[in-house]
């Protein structure tokens, strides 16, 4: 979103409280889905689960083509469309909901820091399995993007150690904490779930994704307790 | 170790033993970790790819790129992290890729993109060390490479043009500053009293935007106004590069 329309939106979402038919829409599940995208539809629906924000989720074939800046996942609210975990908690936050709200400065600059951390290696993981993986979408592109990162040099091997030493990192943070600023979740634990709960529960051709993972006890239990919490205890019935 | 260490990499200016980020990545680590690095600076005589610089060369390997060196390093004993802990080892990670995510695009469009800054500065500065004819050549190569890595880690389809990126990008540099002030207060280091990797990483990112000078500065500007970064910085180059400081 471009600066202007991003404060214009912040001005609009502020006067109207969140409808009951608000929307997020998705990619259809199964083989269209690409693991990244699921993994980031989750984290949103997550996120707005905690803030106590009722969505419907859909999926529609067509729905990077619906999505007025061609990501998904979007969600629908009143008569606005907003799309990706980061301007959404923006949108969110000027309707009066925030996670983290309450921490101080230097844990919010943590905050985004390991959110960071998870765009880094997680998401980038991800996208170079899908490119590995036989049934993937979109090759030439992600290869691209790739190599403009210095990754294109990587071998499997070399990506799953970044993936193991993220985990680790994310495991180190959260400790025995049921999330990582303790009591309460925020987007963080929201984005952190998205990608975690993909990998564990995606089946690819090569499945040593996951099983780094689930090396770490604390993050497997992690994410049981916000699908639990969020998503069964609301009746929202087991993710996929 | 008895075979020596040599790290080739581009030249200072500015008061700084590097312009090049990664180069002083790698430099202000091996001062903190202790490593004996000999410094070969780049000039036109020097032999090597200067696609991959900085490298380090031992008697049995050569590495390049600054995570790799710095592992490296590490593994020679060569450690400044001994005293972290293991969650302060885990927010290292998190931090430095708050800097590559958010901050770096805006150091390489300010150095590289940046068309008053890469013609007058950035260009003429690195030509002068690169032999003719690749003089002619390799700037150019370097100043697209700056610009793909921005526009395909930030420029999201439909946005493949600059100009819908930059003000993105120099947003979130400034709230990447922010936050990195915020989180160093009025610490010496980001972790206690002694310098490690991330310093090495916060240095070697900050150093060159805040001293290089430019026309198009308003990033530096940005900058100038945190204090304790600046000083962070300047602590730096006192206390560790003193004796070596001069042009590249």
């Amino acid at each position: 979103m471009s600066l202007v329309a991003e404060a214009f939106v912040s001005q609009i979402a502020a006067t109207e409280p969140w409808p009951e038919n608000a929307t997020l829409y998705q990619q259809l599940k199964g083989e269209q889905i690409l693991l990244s995208d699921n993994a980031a539809s989750l984290a949103v629906q997550a996120f707005l689960q905690m803030c106590n924000l009722p969505v419907k989720v859909v999926c529609r074939a067509n729905a990077e083509y619906m999505s007025p800046s061609g990501k998904v996942p979007f969600i629908h609210v009143g008569n606005q469309v907003v799309s990706e975990l980061g301007p959404i908690v923006q949108f969110v936050k000027a309707k009066g909901h925030s996670l983290s709200d309450g921490l101080d400065e230097v844990q919010k600059a943590e905050m985004k820091a390991y959110m960071e951390l998870v765009n880094n290696m997680l998401l980038t993981a991800e996208l170079y399995l899908q490119w590995c993986d036989e049934a993937t979408v979109g090759e030439w592109e992600v290869k691209r993007k790739m190599k403009a990162i210095g990754w294109g040099k990587k071998t499997l091997d070399q990506v799953l150690e970044d993936v193991d030493q993220c985990c680790q990192a994310l495991s180190q943070r959260l400790g025995t904490q049921p999330y990582f600023f303790n009591k309460q979740p925020t987007e963080l634990d929201a984005l952190v779930f998205g990608h975690l709960y993909t990998i564990l529960t995606t089946q690819l051709t090569n499945d040593e994704l996951s099983e780094k993972v689930k090396n770490y006890s604390n993050l497997l239990a992690f994410c049981r307790r916000i699908e639990q919490h969020y998503f069964e205890d609301r009746g929202k019935g087991r993710l996929s | 170790m008895a075979a020596p260490l040599e790290l080739s990499c581009w030249g200072g200016g500015w008061g700084l033993p590097s312009v090049h980020s990664e180069s002083l990545v790698v430099m202000a680590y091996a001062k903190f970790s202790g490593a004996p690095l000999k410094v070969i600076v780049i000039d036109g005589t020097w032999r090597g790819s200067r696609g991959d610089v900085p490298i380090l060369t031992t008697e049995d390997n050569i590495v390049s790129q600054p995570a790799k060196i710095l592992n490296f390093l590490r593994k020679q004993k060569y450690n400044a992290d001994y005293e972290l802990s293991a969650k302060q080892g885990a927010d290292t990670l998190a931090y430095i890729a708050l800097l590559e995510e958010k901050l770096l695009p805006a150091v390489l469009h300010t150095f590289w993109v940046e068309t008053d800054n890469y013609f007058t500065v950035t260009k003429p500065w690195f030509a002068s060390r690169i032999p003719f004819p690749l003089s002619l050549i390799l700037p150019g190569r370097m100043s697209k490479g700056a610009l793909n890595r921005i526009l395909l880690t930030r420029g999201q389809p439909p946005l493949y043009h600059l100009r819908e990126v930059e003000a993105q990008i120099y947003k979130d540099a400034k709230e990447c500053l922010n936050l990195l002030s915020n989180r160093l207060g009025t610490s010496q280091f980001f972790f206690g009293d002694t310098p490690s990797t991330l310093d090495a990483y916060v240095f070697g990112f900050l150093a060159p935007l805040y001293k290089v000078q430019f026309p198009k500065i308003q990033l530096q500007k940005h900058l100038k106004q945190l204090s304790n970064l600046c000083r962070f910085c300047d602590d730096i180059l006192n206390s560790y590069f003193r004796l070596s400081l001069g042009d590249g």
